[in-house]
């Protein structure tokens, strides 16, 4: 029988289709239920006055996307989210895909497996915890300032809590294993045949790295960093907790809208315009970057 | 170099954690619980769930008391909103019992019915924030205030909320993270009324120039427990409950003052949804909550604010702590938190979003 | 070159681990407030052996992550097959829909969730928190095994395909074998997800019900104490245990190269 795919008959084509509505309609259907639908009711809210409870009309505005316009203050809130989800997301890159290369490369069998596997365990651990402890490595009289004084005691006190590279740090401690992991994927599945086939027409290892393995590594850096900027733009805990005064985003005071203000509309309609712009970068870099790697 | 997962290794993982899942869900379909129980809703470690004091209420009444928490009053209203007949007994700020009601979400209480009522503070029983048609919508529980704790032997002499702009205390300010809170110490600050600030400038300003003293936002006992425990600070406003707790139980170095601009009071009931299908056990556990045996045994064990039970107030030892927080010449200046309008909210939300935000650049 | 690799790594994880080693010390230490020098005691594990609601927090906590990572790791990894080896009409679209459930804080999808359910009256209870629970780790699934099927060359089954394999044959024999490491990866992560989750769980447990995040964070308010410290530190104790098992009945390393 002709398995030539190049010329799919009908049914076949037909058959296709159903196989990848049949792969993808599980997963989505779930996410419609629990995910969209509840957001598309949130959506609805952000263009009432108030949240619909009670025995009040229902009053119509789109006031809330305006927040921008009306509230200036929140253009440096915004600007400080996406500073930190920059620098949490260069810094894990950087940090990062070096550690997936030499997990990938430098290590084997056993030890690689108990190497990524220490690399992943700290996700097991409450992130909540996690932060606190961070709060004791950093403050003034913590880890950090303690082992200064036992090395140099007449220093003067050290913190390095509530302050902006204290959020950094510890964001970048959460999510560092995302970028590690996804790089790794990529970097580990590089077949051997690439880089010896580079070696022997003269390359070395700056170039090798620069024109077979970064750009392979690519599709794990991408993933990477949707993984770890999208979230980070949103976070408040971190902010807070090892912010102090400096620790506001657009995480924490849309937290505010819904948990001091009651004003559901407006803590959707900022959560919206968020997603709006992600959605935006990824529309216009998912047409940009496919064609830089094609050029490759 | 092919995988050493065995598909049938792997199946016997997926399957066995699928047939957990199922069981869980199955689990959770159980018949619910027998009738002698209530529920109720509060912050977490407020009073009502003391160990000992649900044991000798089940004791006493053979009945037994669930609890579900919230960690914001706006959480208290979602849950309330979106789950009717789960709750039996709720606390709410006398300044949210007018917008609760006017939800029909909870019941007026017949005073006659509860015992312990006759007892109350007639200015705290009968608090006008309480009153729709002069009929109570909750039983005035437990009051307290807002003010000024300052760090034992660094700070002399803190007698005004003006030492928050205070050039000695640079970097040493510790600053509740509340809207409504700060709102009204800037309004204090600027001679006006927390509750109903004309010039709302004014305030903003008060706020800003807090700025360089301004370390770090608290929103919990515990935070401010252990920030204060590490130094973190010298000076914050705080809850007069919460300091007693903090100079007791963690031993912690700190003067608790009202200042001479005043302080701002709260005063938090015990309210009846109208949903719930157990009211009359509500209304005896809300008895005993205002009894002076279960506010004396917890106010010595632990630490609380004041009890609108005046003899609850006077059966305490002399030597306690509320005693020294709570004199008689600060009530005058003590202003109470009541309702407001849901556009005066949200601008009091903006106001400190906006200081925030400053404090932060 | 390999010894620089190595030792890179040691760095990255003794970074990864100083402050899960800062937790693990205060829940020896005697202080309640975390304050140093550590004072050696084992009251907070006794202490947590009597607290019956932590307990039971986070047994539920388990219990959900499990058959979260199950559910979400099976729908998931279909649908990045789907996704990535195929082109059709509306990829792009798919692609982007995964990215509200990330974008969008938790506390938003919670409180949707939580006002969807109970006008749907699906309600509270562990099966909400399931559905929650799930739908927020299928993203994660896709991307982690989109990453890992990307770099996998997709010819190789084709090449069987033309060489007289079926479809069927040829994604058993070729396809899963070299793509189950990113597929066991991205059920850590879910598992991990979950776990970890407590906004969802938050808005969606009953009272009575609970999760240990939820537990944790509740604790914020009043008494943030060491027990926490004691129950991370047994948690983590058995998910190096649960993963070394794990790691036994599996290879995660390189595929490709030499053996």
């Amino acid at each position: 029988m002709s398995r030539d795919f190049r010329a799919l008959t009908r049914p076949a084509l037909a058959r296709r289709r159903w196989a990848i509505a049949a792969l993808v309609a599980p997963a989505y259907g779930w996410l419609t239920l629990a995910v969209f639908l509840p957001l598309s009711a949130m959506l609805f809210f952000s263009f009432l006055k108030a949240a619909p409870f009670g025995t009040r009309p229902l009053q119509f505005t789109i006031d809330n996307y305006l927040a921008f316009v009306r509230r200036p203050y929140l253009v440096d809130v915004a600007w400080t989210s996406i500073q930190i989800g920059l620098w949490t997301t260069g810094l894990s890159a950087l940090i990062g895909l070096p550690a997936a290369m030499a997990l990938a490369r430098a290590t084997k069998g056993r030890s690689q497996q108990v190497l990524f596997l220490l690399i992943v365990l700290p996700f097991w651990t409450n992130g909540l915890v996690r932060v606190f402890s961070w709060t004791m490595v950093l403050r003034e009289g913590g880890v950090l300032d303690y082992a200064l004084h036992l090395v140099a005691p007449p220093a003067p006190p050290f913190s390095l809590l509530y302050s902006f590279p204290a959020i950094v740090i510890g964001l970048v401690h959460a999510y560092l294993p995302y970028m590690i992991l996804t790089c790794y994927l990529s970097a580990a599945a590089i077949d051997e045949a690439y880089i010896e086939a580079a070696r022997s027409l003269g390359a070395r290892n700056p170039m090798i790295f620069a024109k077979v393995i970064l750009p392979l590594c690519l599709p794990g850096l991408i993933s990477g960093s949707i993984l770890i900027f999208v979230p980070v733009i949103g976070s408040f805990m971190e902010p807070r907790i090892l912010g102090g005064r400096v620790g506001v985003t657009m995480g924490t005071m849309i937290e505010d809208q819904f948990v001091q203000a009651f004003n559901w509309p407006l803590g959707a309609a900022l959560s919206f315009t968020m997603l709006g712009v992600v959605l935006l970068l990824f529309g216009v870099s998912s047409r940009v970057l496919p064609r830089r790697i094609l050029a490759q | 170099m092919t995988s050493h997962l065995s598909r049938r290794s792997f199946h016997a993982l997926f399957s066995s954690a699928f047939g957990a899942g199922l069981l869980t869900i199955a689990g959770s379909r159980r018949a619910d619980a027998a009738a002698t129980e209530i529920t109720v809703l509060n912050w977490k470690g407020y009073g009502t769930d003391e160990a000992f004091a649900l044991k000798a209420f089940a004791e006493a009444t053979g009945i037994a008391v669930k609890h579900d928490y919230f960690n914001a009053e706006a959480e208290m209203l979602t849950k309330l909103r979106t789950n009717p007949g789960a709750y039996d007994v709720v606390l709410i700020n006398s300044a949210r019992t007018q917008q609760v009601q006017a939800d029909g979400l909870i019941d007026a209480i017949d005073l006659s019915a509860v015992p312990n009522a006759k007892d109350l503070s007639p200015s705290l029983r009968d608090h006008p924030n309480i009153l729709v048609d002069g009929k109570p919508y909750g039983v005035a529980w437990l009051w307290g205030m807002t003010s000024l704790a300052v760090r034992h032997g660094k700070v002399a002499d803190a007698n005004s909320w003006a030492i928050f702009s205070d050039p000695n205390y640079a970097g040493r300010l510790a600053l509740f993270d509340d809207s409504i809170t700060q709102v009204g110490i800037g309004a204090l600050l600027t001679g006006q009324d927390p509750n109903n600030p004309k010039d709302l400038k004014a305030v903003t300003g008060a706020l800003k120039a807090m700025k360089p003293n301004v370390k770090l936002m608290w929103s919990s006992e515990d935070e401010w427990n252990k920030a204060f425990a590490a130094d973190a600070f010298d000076i914050s406003d705080y809850w007069s409950g919460a300091a007693a707790r903090s100079i007791k139980i963690h031993k912690l170095p700190l003067d608790f003052v009202v200042p001479k601009e005043g302080a701002i009071g709260w005063l938090d009931t015990l309210a009846i949804p109208s949903s719930s299908t157990k009211k009359a056990v509500a209304l005896q556990f809300i008895n005993y909550m205002i009894d002076p045996k279960f506010y004396v045994t917890w106010a010595t064990q632990s630490g609380a604010p004041a009890s609108t039970n005046a003899a609850a107030m006077n059966a305490l030892p002399p030597d306690d702590l509320n005693h020294k927080i709570y004199k008689p010449e600060d009530l005058a200046k003590l202003k109470f938190m009541s309702a407001l309008p849901d556009d005066r909210r949200q601008a009091f939300n903006d106001i400190w979003d906006e200081v925030k935000a400053y404090y932060a650049k | 070159m390999i010894a620089f690799g190595r030792i890179y790594l040691v760095v990255i994880i003794t970074f990864l681990y100083l402050p899960i080693a800062v937790m693990v010390a205060m829940a020896f230490n005697e202080s309640e407030l975390y304050t140093l020098p550590i004072e050696p005691s084992l009251r907070w594990f006794a202490k947590l052996a009597a607290n019956a609601p932590l307990l039971s927090a986070s047994r539920n906590s388990l219990l959900i992550a499990f058959a979260t990572s199950a559910i979400a790791t099976a729908l998931g990894a279909m649908a990045a097959l789907a996704l990535e080896r195929r082109q059709f009409r509306g990829r792009t679209l798919l692609r982007l829909l995964l990215l509200p459930p990330i974008a969008i804080p938790w506390l938003i999808i919670g409180t949707a969730m939580l006002v969807f359910f109970f006008w749907t009256g699906i309600g509270r209870g562990l099966h909400a928190l399931l559905i929650g629970h799930v739908a927020l780790a299928i993203p994660y699934v896709v991307l982690i095994v989109g990453a890992g099927l990307q770099t996998l060359q997709a010819d190789l089954e084709e090449a069987a395909m033309s060489l007289g394999s079926t479809p069927v044959h040829a994604f058993f024999m070729i396809t899963l074998p070299l793509w189950l490491p990113s597929v066991a990866a991205a059920a850590l992560f879910a598992f991990a997800v979950s776990l970890d989750q407590f906004v969802i769980s938050y808005f969606l447990s009953t009272p009575g019900v609970s999760t240990l995040p939820v537990e944790i964070y509740s604790s914020i308010r009043k008494g943030f104490t060491p027990e926490i410290n004691a129950i991370s530190t047994i948690f983590l104790a058995v998910s190096s245990a649960l993963i070394f098992v794990f790691a036994q009945l599996s290879n995660l390393g390189g595929k490709r190269g030499s053996g």
